[in-house]
């Protein structure tokens, strides 16, 4: 790879960094258009903090989905999960147990769910969307099976725990009102800051990685590949269950079909990344700015009235774009 | 560059799209997970009606289904600074939306969403009063006197209204008697239950005559009464059979003539036009004191069951 690269005439050199910035590119001349069309109000950091708690349930899953996306895998079952988690978590609180017990009981459920996703792919060699789409149909009905197809809401949810949603760091004031960072978007950040040091500064990502480009020859480099996806299937179920939580914060209730939105918009936000590294590989830092470009076209299409289904066959057509013009460009090199 | 082709083309169509937009009518966003339910349809069509020859620019956003984004768009159209949201989803799971609006002084109605301190007012069918005319219509039909099966369902508050109703209706009837008030089992949609449920009083009700009426709390279980009664044979025995809420299936039943006589409608389109009053009146300085704005229902019959089909 390395040594054909250097072959490659200085003309094509220049327009990679064109290739790879495209997305970036195309995301900052959307924030300009609508910040030409919503002057007052788009770009400015109200709207930005809004954006970034609107989009932080998501990014969480997004994050998680690329750990195992980094391994060519996939994991079709976090919504379900993500729905799960939430109504486990708040028939506890309906049964009065404290906070903590309900937060972690979900968050177990996250781990349980994705080690037996990671059995099924890892062990008993299943492909992970067939694995996965049978989880998610397991999850689904867990949850509806324990909820009773009903929605929890009301005093049965903790004012405490739906109070996460609301809250935030304090960082001045507009029009009188306080301005906060919010708690969502913190706790987001967080998750962000632990993937992206798991899969760019460990040996534990490198090895992902390795799995990614190549699982035979990883494994007889001695990349112990059945475990290490047993563990990244762990750990996406474990982002699955946080977003649900969030999630279930953020609705101050819980529903067995909530999370169902989020699997696709995450494995969308993971393509959309990955159009912006060289070799086409989930990055997380990519992943970001492809929940970005979903979250800021959700925001400035509704400030510009833009008809919500209209918005989301553009929505669709940006991501099939943009992974497109990529994908082609990669092949014309 | 062909990527960069991609993207300008459609955020030029969208400039133009924007640029047109009149900015200094009052914009009213009418945000809803739920606009794929022919009931919301009705309703929001007949905000828009109502609307049209107020000058406003209406702005419909369904979130298909999600109501945390039901939250996000909230704020997304605070930020942009409407003149009015109005909302049909239930107002608690979007409380931290609500309260974006209210910090920015955004009145914020209800359209058949439920009701809620932070919110202007909620437009709405009246349960109790729905539950009223389907239950006398069952004292009056049996002649004040008779054995009656109830479906209730009292986990749901507004599901809870309408039994209490029905409750107090026939107790002051003495010569009603409530024989069972059946709580069926709800995850499958309602019908199939019921029909089990209803097939167990009828066993344990062998004689002709020995039941009265069905009065259900909604129109599944009074489906799933009126199959246990067919698959039983016993139509004929003059068991009145009624529900509430008037779906397709319910008026396909009365239209048919058989022990299923009686269903409510709810006006939507004329809950759309009331929501649409309330903002008019709020935007013109007036303040609603109603927190609950009623829309009068319409009990079908076989009388006027064909007005009703023809939607």
């Amino acid at each position: 790879m390395d040594a054909g690269r250097n072959l490659l005439p200085t003309r094509l050199k220049g327009n990679r960094w064109l290739r790879r910035s495209g997305t970036l590119i195309g995301f900052l001349i959307v924030v300009i258009i609508f910040t030409l069309n919503n002057p007052s109000t788009f770009l400015t950091l109200p709207n930005w903090l809004n954006i970034s708690q609107q989009v932080s349930m998501l990014a969480v899953v997004a994050f998680a989905m690329t750990i195992v996306m980094v391994m060519g895998d996939f994991d079709l079952s976090v919504g379900s999960m993500a729905s799960l988690a939430g109504i486990l978590a708040a028939l506890l609180f309906r049964a009065e147990q404290p906070l903590a017990v309900g937060i972690l009981v979900a968050l177990g459920a996250g781990l349980i769910g994705g080690l037996i996703n990671g059995l099924l792919v890892s062990y008993v060699g299943i492909t992970p969307f067939v694995a996965t789409l049978g989880t998610l149909t397991i999850f689904s009905g867990a949850a509806f099976l324990f909820s009773g197809g009903e929605t929890i809401f009301g005093r049965d949810i903790p004012a405490e725990f739906s109070g996460f949603a609301r809250t935030g760091l304090p960082i001045g004031t507009v029009n009188e009102r306080p301005l906060l960072f919010p708690a969502m978007t913190i706790l987001a950040l967080v998750v962000l800051g632990i993937i992206w040091l798991l899969l760019e500064q460990t040996t534990y990502g490198r090895r992902l990685y390795a799995i990614g480009g190549n699982a035979e020859a990883a494994r007889l480099a001695g990349v112990r590949v059945r475990l290490l996806r047993l563990i990244a299937f762990m750990l996406t179920g474990l982002g699955a269950a946080t977003a649900g939580l969030m999630y279930a914060s953020r609705v101050a209730s819980a529903n067995p079909t909530q999370g169902a939105g989020l699997m696709l918009d995450a494995i969308a936000a993971v393509f959309l990344g990955m159009t912006l590294s060289e070799e086409g590989e989930p990055h997380v830092l990519g992943t970001l700015l492809g929940v970005l470009i979903l979250g800021v076209l959700d925001n400035g299409l509704t400030q510009m009235q833009v008809d919500s289904y209209v918005r989301e066959i553009l929505i669709g057509g940006i991501i099939i774009g943009a992974v497109t013009s990529s994908s082609l460009s990669r092949r014309n090199r | 560059m062909r990527r960069l082709s991609v993207v300008l083309a459609v955020l030029a169509l969208l400039l133009i799209g924007g640029g047109v937009l009149a900015q200094d009518a009052p914009t009213v966003a009418v945000i809803t997970p739920y606009l794929a339910q022919p009931g919301t349809q009705f309703v929001v069509e007949g905000f828009q009606t109502a609307a049209e020859g107020t000058g406003w620019t209406v702005n419909v956003i369904d979130t298909a289904g999600d109501v945390a984004a039901v939250i996000s768009r909230i704020e997304d159209v605070v930020n942009q600074g409407v003149d009015a949201i109005v909302i049909n989803v239930d107002p608690a799971q979007v409380a931290a939306g609500l309260e974006v609006a209210s910090a920015a002084g955004i009145p914020v109605f209800g359209m058949d969403a439920g009701s809620d301190p932070l919110l202007v007012t909620n437009v709405t069918s009246n349960g109790y009063a729905m539950a009223a005319e389907t239950a006398t219509y069952v004292a009056d039909r049996i002649g004040g006197a008779g054995r009656v099966v109830m479906f209730v369902f009292d986990p749901f508050p507004p599901v809870q209204k309408r039994g209490i109703i029905a409750d107090t209706i026939f107790a002051n009837n003495p010569d009603i008697e409530v024989i069972d008030r059946i709580t069926p089992d709800v995850a499958d949609g309602g019908i199939a239950d019921s029909r089990a449920k209803m097939e167990a009083v009828l066993a344990a009700n062998p004689e002709p005559g020995s039941i009265s009426a069905v009065w259900a709390a909604w129109d599944q279980p009074a489906l799933g009464a009126l199959q246990a009664i067919e698959a039983a044979g016993r139509q004929n025995e003059g068991i009145v059979i009624v529900g509430i809420d008037a779906n397709p299936q319910a008026l396909d039943a009365i239209a048919a003539g058989g022990n299923f006589e009686a269903s409510v409608a709810q006006d939507f389109a004329g809950i759309g036009a009331a929501t649409a009053d309330a903002v008019a009146r709020v935007l013109a300085g007036e303040t609603i004191n109603q927190r609950v704005i009623y829309v009068p229902t319409v009990l079908v019959t076989g009388a006027n069951v064909a007005e009703f089909l023809g939607d």
